[in-house]
């Protein structure tokens, strides 16, 4: 903008932001999505690979992610230890229990341009498998981003007259009452 | 809700009056059948449910069916349809998430009515069958669950995996072990096939494999 002082611009172009995301009931792909976008700073109209421009993430409730399908009992988790027989293989719930925070670990790592700047850019993702964030992350967050997925209300988060107001779509026939 | 409370007092009073009339040797009760109203005309003059009122004069008994109106409650858009679905034109227009919708078919412990007492075809039976198993493996149904057992004591606490749109139970899937290729990759199959044909809203279409 013409009014500001041309290092106030420069600092609100190149200044770090640091995004929220609450993953509570979110697809962690989805969530990663949007994780490898931010740090590596595509969406800013002054990206460029060389030029380190990439904000830092933090994402809370890992704990908490929703796969959808089966995915909790089918995706499996490959590692090998490099030693011969060591080839190990773990399905999503049992990485899950083990640690938390892997899942999106991974999902983000396998997103971001494989580079040298990946793990620079994995050390500004900070992971936390619960909403309690400690005090000096709290005070950096700038902005929260909107979810991915869109939550469905339960049955018992319906208020009674929300429930009055649907419509009986068949009544039952005395006779059949047996 | 109100009309299923005045037909069910409706049936108390029909069926203790039934077993007056079985004992008396007079066939009273007769077949009630739901019958349709057209709102141009009013109310046809057909057989309707009916309330059984019995008088006494001196010697004579007289036991007489008084028709019930029914309820003025909000009418189907297409009420000559087979189904309840095709009543409200609802066909392929719901998800396993329409749980006001769904909560209407099943039983106070999750399970599904039969389809001669709900009135559904056997195509959409099966597909509310189907949203309803994927509502109740995402959670949306808490307080349909099956009574356990007094005294019944988990053995190992299961873990609490938040999922949606679960084809398959949850005890039934094995891990896919090989993968492949990105090419030739062994995909996860979400939500059903039978909702394939289902309405979407926007440029977005229905993936079933991720």
């Amino acid at each position: 903008m013409s009014s500001f002082t041309k290092s106030a611009q420069q600092w609100a172009t190149f200044a770090r932001s640091w995004y929220l995301i609450d993953a509570r009931m979110q697809p962690p792909g989805k969530i990663a999505t949007m994780c490898a976008i931010r740090l590596q700073g595509k969406h800013k109209p002054i990206y460029h690979a060389l030029s380190d421009v990439g904000d830092h993430v933090v994402v809370m409730n890992s704990r908490h992610i929703a796969f959808s399908g089966n995915k909790w009992e089918q995706k499996m988790y490959s590692s090998h230890t490099q030693y011969p027989g060591g080839f190990k293989q773990v399905t999503a719930t049992q990485l899950h229990s083990k640690d938390p925070k892997a899942i999106v670990k991974l999902a983000v790592y396998g997103m971001l341009p494989r580079n040298l700047s990946r793990r620079t850019m994995m050390q500004r993702l900070h992971l936390f498998p619960e909403d309690d964030l400690p005090e000096d992350i709290l005070l950096n967050l700038t902005e929260e981003l909107p979810q991915p997925r869109e939550i469905p209300r339960r049955l018992n988060e319906y208020s009674q007259e929300e429930r009055e107001a649907f419509p009986t779509l068949w009544t039952p026939l005395p006779q059949t009452f047996k | 809700m109100a009309a299923r409370c005045v037909l069910g007092s409706i049936w108390t009073s029909l069926s203790g009056v039934k077993s007056m009339a079985s004992s008396s040797n007079m066939s009273v009760f007769q077949s009630i059948t739901n019958y349709p109203q057209l709102s141009v005309f009013g109310i046809i003059q057909s057989r309707g449910i009916r309330q059984v009122v019995e008088k006494k004069e001196g010697k004579t008994t007289i036991i007489e069916g008084l028709t019930q109106d029914t309820l003025a409650g909000p009418q189907p858009p297409n009420p000559t349809a087979q189904c309840p679905i095709y009543q409200w034109n609802l066909q392929n227009k719901y998800n396993y998430t329409d749980v006001l919708l769904l909560s209407q078919f099943i039983r106070s412990d999750g399970g599904m009515l039969p389809r001669r007492v709900t009135g559904l075809c056997a195509q959409e039976h099966r597909k509310i069958a189907i949203c309803v198993q994927m509502a109740h493996r995402a959670g949306l149904l808490p307080d349909h669950k099956p009574p356990l057992p007094e005294g019944h004591v988990p053995k190992k606490p299961k873990p609490q995996l938040n999922r949606y749109l679960t084809r398959w139970s949850i005890d039934s899937v094995k891990p896919i072990y090989r993968a492949g290729l990105k090419w030739c990759k062994n995909r996860i199959s979400v939500g059903h096939p039978a909702l394939r044909n289902n309405v979407q809203y926007g440029k977005k279409i229905l993936y079933l494999k991720h």
